[in-house]
């Protein structure tokens, strides 16, 4: 993916949504994406497939899926890639699936929209994937209706239809979000898991920097639909370089120690109208200088970041315990 | 499931049988009248008075009372019209219900059709042209009240277009086994008059049950799953909008079957329960009153029975017991 | 934190009729089962489990917002349930609700200076004028503008709601706050700040605590002491820092496997136990322990007998037949 943008006209002016995100996912990999709601990063990955149906949106850019240019696609050619080579998991399983079919009817939709199995071994390819995801007694449960499951047991059944047409790429937007802890460690172990029996590449989109820790091979940070950082996600988790990504680390509480406070990012996320013209965190950045006013560019090879503060000073600010996470 | 079908028509049952003991109450219990002379009707003789007591057992306790009137009324079906002397009730409204029947199943055969289509036709061309104007057909439908429309029509065909309508038949009614043909065309203008309002209704009712659908999540899944749009408003939007307009179907057909598709009978000279009804309280004539009321409450209960028992083939949700 | 017992429930047990699936079947569904915990002055306890294993009911069973059906609970040494409505209201502003989602537990047609009044005004705190006063200053302690009062909810953020939400819980100086997953709903960097307005809070206004959460991390940062509770029950109770470092029930040491770790070096290594299954129906609870079908030490025992909650040690309190730094650890211990 090169320089995607994203903005959709509205009556109070042009919000920005997504600003020239760049992204590689190599075969069998697991990419990041972490930012807050509304810093763009779920507006990228669905106009990247076409889902994005506003008529007051603009997607510029340039997403190169397997060799072929695919932003922009008529919907058409779009379809047989949705569904089929790439395939998508949602943030709340309990609103992802349509109340009235059974979970195997709509999972041998899918794979018969892009197959030519008959029913009869699209059914049972449904009974093997529902077993696969851990849902026991498939045979039986293929014919339950969602709302017979519990939330964990419905993502697993977005992930078994996600995966029924043994997609390449995997995009999985706040997929434990709306799940208790246990429920996110069981999934997170079976995405892992998949990722090595069916070789797909996973893009995570999550605002949780552990669940980045627990499964990302590499990671993109967002910031007011800008990417800020991205890098190894040993090393952005490590030797973070943005303050933004230094605010969200120190965010999470942990369970080894117990500080009085947490490290907090003053403010809240600003509305995408006002994103200033120069780097976007600033009005919330302990370190904003003047050289803020203008925008930094994201630099570096491998590990990248886009902020004026020189090494030194980072060094300087990160040894006073400052930012430390 | 089929427990569900078996609760659903035992609770009908109860309803029914709460209707009858209140209309009967209200008729024949209220304090302070002789319900001997609410039967037997204005300017009974004494005698008649006396038979309507003894037949209605009017001496005896209330519970007894209302068996013997239930009895008349379903079993013997002899309860008699006091104010056209000798005229059973029950045939009345054997002979009303048919007419009553024809146009109201014939009409929402062609409301359903029309706004299912309508409404779908709209959805899919949301933010073109053509949705706001059957958006706007809709309101005019809804608001054109049926008599003027009845009216209208039959001055239309009858009298200054008539050479062009010269196939069409004046209005009355003839029944569906003396002649199916001239039962349709008989029926044709009061199906289309009555169904003119309901299919607005019900293509706006739909239409934006759709497009509350299709911003649902689970369209958006539908979408990542690389189904057509087509498929998606056919298939997933549609089954789950079709939910409210059933609900609004049951009421609807209910109340029409049960005598509020009066004004169509009328304008058309359809001598259907609407007619019966409209006649007998014009003539104070208790006994069809009652048989009326009891019969409209009837078809309401039953057509929610079906209902609910059509939603919970619609939607699995609604099997689990509430 | 004192000794002094500001809310005690004893055996607090709440059940709920659910329709079977046959004709008129009932089952109960036994959502709490017989929960004694003390809340002493000034700490915040923390309870903690999965989605459905009854925090929330116990919650509003405590401040009395649910009838008990058995169990009492007593709060200053008043036993508040079995008492009417009537006299129930003056112990109400002592216990103020915080609720998870903003979004939904405002009300959006209602501005929000309003909905802070709201309880103000019920329990005639005073004149319009102070109570406008009033509202205007809890605004400013939960660090809003004052100037906002006559916006309307939708105009905030989830974060700014949730402030609202505990100024509204603030309003007639409680003593006790209930908050019912107050962070859940938020994205973390937000709920950093919420917890951390929450600590400042409690140091400034000698606030007790009843902190509910399904992530043990957040509990673990806010509360003295956590119970984990599982289908209805406390299996586990202890001071936060000596569960963290030595869980005794399988389950707590489950879900605090389960918590994601950055792996920067700052944490303790878990294995991780990812536990199989969903919390069981609670209207068919397994006989025995309750943890039994997702335990991996379930003995014969375990399937037999419902383990009481004893305090093993002073302070904490297990109920497990088998507790694990006792008897799986004891190799460890001793090396």
């Amino acid at each position: 993916m090169r320089d995607l943008s994203v903005s959709f006209a509205t009556r109070q002016g042009v919000v920005r949504a997504v600003d020239g995100l760049s992204l590689d996912v190599a075969a069998r990999e697991v990419v990041g994406i972490v930012g807050e709601s509304g810093s763009g990063k779920s507006v990228a990955m669905y106009s990247m497939l076409g889902l994005v149906r506003d008529a007051n949106a603009t997607i510029s850019g340039s997403v190169v899926f397997e060799g072929r240019e695919i932003l922009g696609l008529p919907d058409k050619e779009m379809q047989p890639l949705r569904g089929g080579q790439i395939g998508m998991i949602f943030q709340d399983p309990m609103t992802a699936l349509t109340p009235v079919f059974s979970v195997g009817w709509q999972i041998v939709e899918q794979i018969r929209q892009h197959t030519d199995m008959t029913k009869g071994q699209a059914k049972a390819r449904a009974i093997e994937l529902l077993a696969e995801v851990g849902i026991p007694d498939a045979r039986r449960r293929v014919d339950s209706f969602p709302h017979e499951f519990s939330g964990g047991m419905r993502q697993r059944v977005v992930i078994a239809m996600a995966l029924s047409c043994n997609p390449r790429l995997l995009i999985a937007d706040e997929p434990t979000t709306a799940l208790d802890v246990t429920t996110q460690a069981q999934i997170l172990e079976l995405m892992g898991r998949l990722r090595d029996t069916h070789g797909s590449s996973i893009v995570i989109i999550t605002h949780d920097m552990g669940v980045i820790a627990e499964m990302a091979d590499r990671v993109t940070v967002m910031y007011a639909g800008r990417p800020v950082e991205s890098g190894p996600e040993v090393d952005v988790v490590r030797a973070p370089r943005h303050p933004y990504t230094w605010g969200l680390l120190g965010a999470v509480p942990r369970l080894g120690e117990r500080s009085e406070r947490l490290a907090t990012i003053p403010g809240n996320v600003m509305s995408p109208l006002e994103v200033p013209e120069g780097c976007a965190f600033a009005p919330r950045c302990e370190y904003a200088m003047a050289q803020c006013a203008q925008r930094p560019a994201l630099t570096g090879t491998g590990h990248q970041h886009a902020c004026w503060l020189g090494e030194e000073q980072r060094v300087a600010i990160r040894s006073d315990g400052k930012g430390a996470p | 499931m089929f427990s569900f079908v078996l609760r659903r028509l035992a609770s009908a049952v109860l309803v029914m049988f709460s209707i009858s003991v209140m209309v009967f109450l209200i008729f024949f219990a209220t304090p302070g009248v002789n319900p001997a002379a609410r039967i037997a009707g204005r300017s009974a003789s004494p005698q008649v008075l006396a038979q309507v007591s003894a037949e209605f057992g009017l001496n005896r306790p209330l519970p007894v009372r209302y068996g013997l009137m239930m009895w008349h009324l379903f079993f013997k079906q002899d309860l008699t019209s006091y104010v056209n002397i000798g005229v059973k009730v029950i045939p009345q409204i054997t002979g009303a219900a048919p007419v009553t029947l024809s146009l109201v199943l014939g009409a929402a055969v062609i409301w359903l059709v029309v706004g299912v289509l309508g409404g779908l036709v709209a959805a899919a061309n949301r933010g073109r042209w053509i949705d706001p104007l059957i958006m706007f057909g809709g309101i005019a439908a809804v608001s054109i009240p049926v008599f003027w429309l009845g009216q209208v029509v039959g001055l239309l065909t009858q009298t200054k277009f008539h050479s062009v309508f010269r196939w069409l038949p004046g209005s009355g009614y003839v029944s569906f086994t003396q002649s199916p043909g001239q039962w349709a065309l008989h029926l044709l203008l009061p199906w289309l008059t009555l169904a003119t309002l309901y299919a607005g209704v019900y293509a706006r009712v739909l239409r934006a049950e759709l497009v509350n659908a299709m911003n649902e999540d689970y369209v958006r899944t539908a979408r990542a799953k690389g189904l057509s749009e087509r498929r998606i408003l056919m298939r997933h939007a549609l089954r789950c909008s079709l939910i409210s307009v059933v609900s609004l179907f049951g009421l609807d057909f209910g109340s029409l079957v049960g005598g509020a598709a009066l004004l169509t009978e009328v304008v058309f000279g359809l001598p259907g329960i609407g007619m019966l009804t409209d006649t007998s309280l014009q003539n104070l004539d208790l006994p069809v009153i009652m048989a009326c009321v009891m019969y409209g409450a009837f078809f309401i209960v039953a057509a929610s029975a079906v209902v609910d028992v059509l939603y919970a083939v619609l939607d699995p949700r609604v099997r689990v017991v509430k | 934190m004192s000794d002094e017992v500001l809310l005690r429930a004893t055996d607090v047990v709440k059940s709920f009729q659910v329709r079977g699936g046959k004709v008129g079947s009932k089952k109960t569904a036994t959502a709490v089962n017989g929960v004694s915990v003390d809340i002493l002055r000034g700490e915040t306890l923390g309870i903690v489990g999965e989605s459905g294993c009854g925090k929330s009911t116990l919650a509003r069973c405590l401040v009395q917002l649910l009838p008990v059906t058995s169990g009492s609970v007593e709060f200053r040494g008043t036993t508040l349930t079995g008492l009417s409505r009537r006299q129930l209201r003056p112990f109400r502003h002592e216990m103020q609700l915080v609720f998870q989602d903003p979004y939904a537990s405002l009300n959006p047609r209602r501005t929000v200076g309003d909905i802070v009044a709201d309880p103000l005004r019920i329990n005639r705190f005073g004149t319009s004028a102070q109570i406008d006063a009033r509202v205007r200053e809890l605004f400013v302690t939960v660090g809003l503008d004052p100037s906002y009062v006559q916006r309307y909810p939708h105009e905030f953020s989830g974060g700014q709601r949730q402030r609202i939400g505990i100024a509204r819980s603030l309003g007639l100086n409680p003593s006790l706050v209930v908050a019912d997953e107050p962070v859940s709903a938020l994205d973390v960097s937000v709920q950093a700040q919420v917890l951390n307005l929450m600590a400042d809070l409690q140091d400034e206004l000698k606030l007790t605590y009843l902190f509910i959460a399904h992530d043990l991390g957040v509990v673990r940062h806010v509360s003295d002491r956590v119970g984990v509770m599982y289908l209805g029950q406390l299996v586990e109770l202890a001071d936060a820092d000596v569960l963290y470092d030595e869980p005794l029930h399988p389950y707590t040491e489950a879900l605090l496997s389960a918590v994601p770790q950055l792996n920067d070096g700052t944490e303790v290594e878990r294995e991780r136990i990812v536990l199989s299954g969903d919390v069981p129906d609670p209207a068919e609870r397994p006989l025995g322990c309750p943890f039994h079908p997702r335990c991996a030490y379930a003995t014969d025992e375990c399937r037999s007998e419902d383990p009481a909650l004893v305090e093993i040690r002073p302070r904490r309190f297990v109920a497990c037949h088998h507790p694990l730094a006792l008897t799986h650890n004891i190799g460890k211990d001793t090396a």
